[in-house]
């Protein structure tokens, strides 16, 4: 009995690993989906109050750093509003009335909610409560009010499984504002709150507290992005110089701090339809 | 344990709430910037009632359900689950468990092996980003979350499972019982 169960074990890896979703896990997560979504609102005020607990423990160390992020976000502010006014002025002259912050603009918003949530520290994904039924496909990207947070990896009628940025099959070109430099973002797996920008140019400085937004690179010859252009993805909190073992040159691995709180995540939107890239 | 059709529906309503209770609570909340996982810990716990067979299969079928709702690969979770349950019940067959503290103690221990053989699954999978320290806290610190939930989870499967289990001998008799006339 044992071995069999060892000998079907490794047969379902085997024939469902990088597969994607099966018919049986269809037939699962549309029968199940729906008491998810029961069991994830009757157990929220419990959740919220097991989350209060955390948060306040987490509020003292967050105090300071917040009083110093302020006084430097005070200064970006000022110099944002320099920047709007010359941006204004420019999209004057060349007649480009579109809205820059509305990079997401062809796409469609179908907004879910988190029914069920990854238990092992060795993935991170969410199970949203909107699928094919709502319009969303595979590789859609998802956002949360904060900035990018994932990308939809299956679908099913009434449910889809979101990667998140922390997971380590996670990959999105990204730039660094206002220097340029690009790179991939990619997870360091067990810290949510880093992630590391890798492959970027070395020629040029990425410095603490600058911005890093998706790429939405669209290269001859290769696949676009999944992602739109612009979407916020965090920020700049450290960069090292390390060696290249193989190029013996030198480069910087930068830090990145997600925007959005990827460990509580609760209403999600999907950016349906659209371009990619 | 002696499973009837009764108990066998039984434990497959524990394990399908144990799920639902995972992924829509316990994966959702965190303390100290970690989730509790309490499945291997369930899985302990019927395996300590039922033995090494019951608690493969329920490790097996457990898992299963894990990777169906979550649209994972099929086989990882089970893989583990079931060694989980079989090493537990493994465990039950070879020693006696007089600690009450014990089971609690075995569910942290047996938490803390089923997230390594994760870990070891995904890096022979193909583990595609480095790895932080800070894994080890996340660890360690759900091996604790597991015996501080795995003590009531204990007692709550076996007041489920109270009419299927055999009554254990008691070990010290007051007064032993003598033929009559003797």
């Amino acid at each position: 009995m044992l071995a069999l169960l060892i000998v079907g074990s490794f047969v379902l890896l085997t024939i469902t690993y990088g597969q994607g979703s099966n018919g049986l896990q269809r037939g699962v997560s549309t029968i199940f989906s729906p008491v998810q979504g029961v069991a994830d609102r009757a157990l929220k005020p419990a959740r919220d109050l097991v989350d209060w607990f955390d948060k306040t423990f987490d509020a003292r160390g967050e105090n300071s750093r917040l009083k110093s992020e302020l006084a430097k976000t005070r200064e970006q502010a000022v110099a944002g509003l320099e920047a709007l006014q010359e941006n204004a002025q420019l999209r004057k002259l060349v007649k480009l009335d579109r809205d820059p912050a509305l990079a997401t603009s062809p796409y469609d918003l179908v907004t879910g909610r988190v029914i069920a949530r990854s238990p092992t520290v060795w993935r991170s994904s969410v199970n949203i409560d909107v699928g094919s039924g709502d319009g969303v496909h595979v590789n859609d990207p998802v956002i949360s009010g904060a900035g990018l947070i994932g990308r939809i990896a299956s679908v099913e009628p009434g449910s889809s499984q979101v990667i998140l940025l922390t997971d380590h099959e996670s990959a999105v070109t990204a730039k660094v504002l206002p220097s340029g430099v690009q790179g991939v973002v990619k997870p360091e797996v067990g810290d949510p709150e880093t992630l590391i920008l890798d492959f970027i140019d070395s020629t040029k400085r990425v410095h603490g507290g600058q911005t890093v937004v998706t790429a939405g690179w669209r290269a001859q010859g290769l696949p676009p992005s999944l992602f739109p252009p612009g979407l916020p993805l965090g920020e700049v909190t450290k960069t090292s110089p390390i060696e290249q073992a193989i190029e013996q040159e030198a480069s910087e691995q930068v830090d990145v701090r997600p925007f959005a709180d990827l460990r509580n995540l609760d209403l999600v939107q999907v950016l349906t339809g659209g371009s990619r890239g | 344990m002696i499973l009837t059709p009764k108990m066998v529906a039984r434990i497959a309503l524990i394990g399908l709430l144990g799920v639902l209770l995972q992924l829509s609570f316990f994966s959702q909340v965190e303390l100290f910037h970690v989730s509790p996982d309490i499945l291997p810990a369930l899985v302990v716990c019927l395996a300590l009632l039922g033995g090494s067979l019951t608690g493969a299969v329920a490790g097996f079928w457990i898992g299963f359900f894990v990777d169906c709702l979550l649209v994972e690969a099929l086989g990882v979770s089970s893989l583990v689950l079931l060694s989980v349950g079989y090493l537990a019940g493994l465990f039950r067959e070879r020693f006696e468990i007089h600690n009450s503290l014990l089971p609690a103690l075995l569910c942290m221990g047996f938490t803390l092996g089923a997230e390594l053989a994760f870990g070891l699954i995904a890096l022979l999978l193909g583990l595609d980003a480095p790895v932080s320290v800070l894994i080890i806290r996340d660890l360690l610190l759900k091996s604790v979350y597991a015996f501080f939930l795995g003590w009531p989870l204990y007692l709550l499967v076996r007041r489920a499972l109270r009419p299927a289990l055999v009554e254990e001998p008691k070990l010290q008799r007051r007064r032993q019982p003598k033929a009559l006339g003797v």
